[in-house]
């Protein structure tokens, strides 16, 4: 691109046409980090509804996977943001979403081991909704947005059947929000990637 | 009456980048090189330019024993790039 060449007012218009979508098609979601969580999740809690149903246990509280699930979380984000070269603006937006959930994620594992109450898993799925609703809207990403919804229904859902089978809806509200979603954005991202 | 085009942005590469920066929070220099194709001498000197103006930010840093410039449009750089798209809209309509 040369320095100082003059240009006519289509040619401005197109360059900034140009250079605004190759802002935008530079940011393409890996779909690691909702694989991951589906993954993780619908496996947690497929888990914790075998063990209830075979009465059976292993005496490791099996959701403590999520917490070390975490970590390498964070790594992949924090690499994937450095290697990019920029940052777009919603991703403060969605760096400020997915750390309420963590954080309220946090303290709702605190509140069910102290209060115990009988509905806790729609308490969790009214959460997984949230982050995974709002992250739908502001990339315009239909699953996720379906996701979301499917999550409170299931939280709904949850207050109308007995104790493991509320495991099933979170396994399938995990499914919907995360691991569905995560598919379709990880082929989109192996498929550009190889154009 | 027509607004004059602002000089700075009339310029091929300043308003390349310039229109990279407006669609995000911040940019690495290298990510800029890549998405212009202009070679480092040339865009460090438009870089220059447009700091210069108050149309953009820059923050040199070292990150992993390595420098990194960052770019950042300011407000300033906002307000004269959309005051540039509208003087362009203008002549466009005239033309039509």
């Amino acid at each position: 691109m040369q320095e100082e060449k003059k240009l006519t007012e289509q040619e401005s218009l197109a360059l900034i046409a140009s250079m605004i979508s190759k802002a935008k098609n530079s940011y393409i979601e890996s779909g690691i980090g909702p694989l991951s969580w589906g993954i993780l999740i619908t496996f947690c809690s497929l888990f914790a509804y075998f063990e209830y149903l075979l009465k059976w246990s292993i005496n490791f509280d099996i959701w403590l996977l999520s917490l070390f699930a975490l970590v390498p979380q964070i790594y992949y984000s924090w690499r994937s943001k450095k290697q990019r070269g920029f940052t777009a603006h919603e991703e403060i937006i969605m760096d400020y979403v997915w750390s309420t959930f963590a954080i309220c994620m946090f303290l709702l594992s605190f509140y069910n081991n102290m209060v115990h109450p009988s509905h806790s898993i729609a308490l969790t799925l009214i959460l997984f909704g949230i982050p995974t609703f709002i992250t739908g809207g502001i990339r315009n990403f239909k699953p996720m947005v379906i996701g979301g919804i499917i999550c409170w229904l299931c939280s709904l859902g949850s207050l109308f059947v007995k104790s493991p089978n509320s495991l099933l809806l979170m396994a399938l509200s995990s499914i919907a929000a995360w691991l569905v979603p995560g598919i379709i954005l990880r082929r989109r991202y192996l498929k550009l990637k190889h154009v | 009456m027509f607004k004059e085009l602002d000089p700075i942005l009339h310029s091929q590469l300043r308003l390349a980048v310039m229109s990279l920066l407006i669609g995000v929070k911040e940019a690495d220099f290298t990510f800029i090189r890549e998405k212009t194709n202009a070679t480092a001498g040339n865009l460090s000197v438009q870089v220059q330019k447009l700091k210069e103006a108050g149309y953009i930010d820059v923050v040199k840093q070292f990150k992993d024993n390595y420098p990194q410039t960052t770019c950042k449009i300011t407000p300033k750089g906002i307000e004269a790039f959309e005051a540039y798209v509208q003087a362009l809209q203008q002549y466009l309509k005239m033309g039509a």
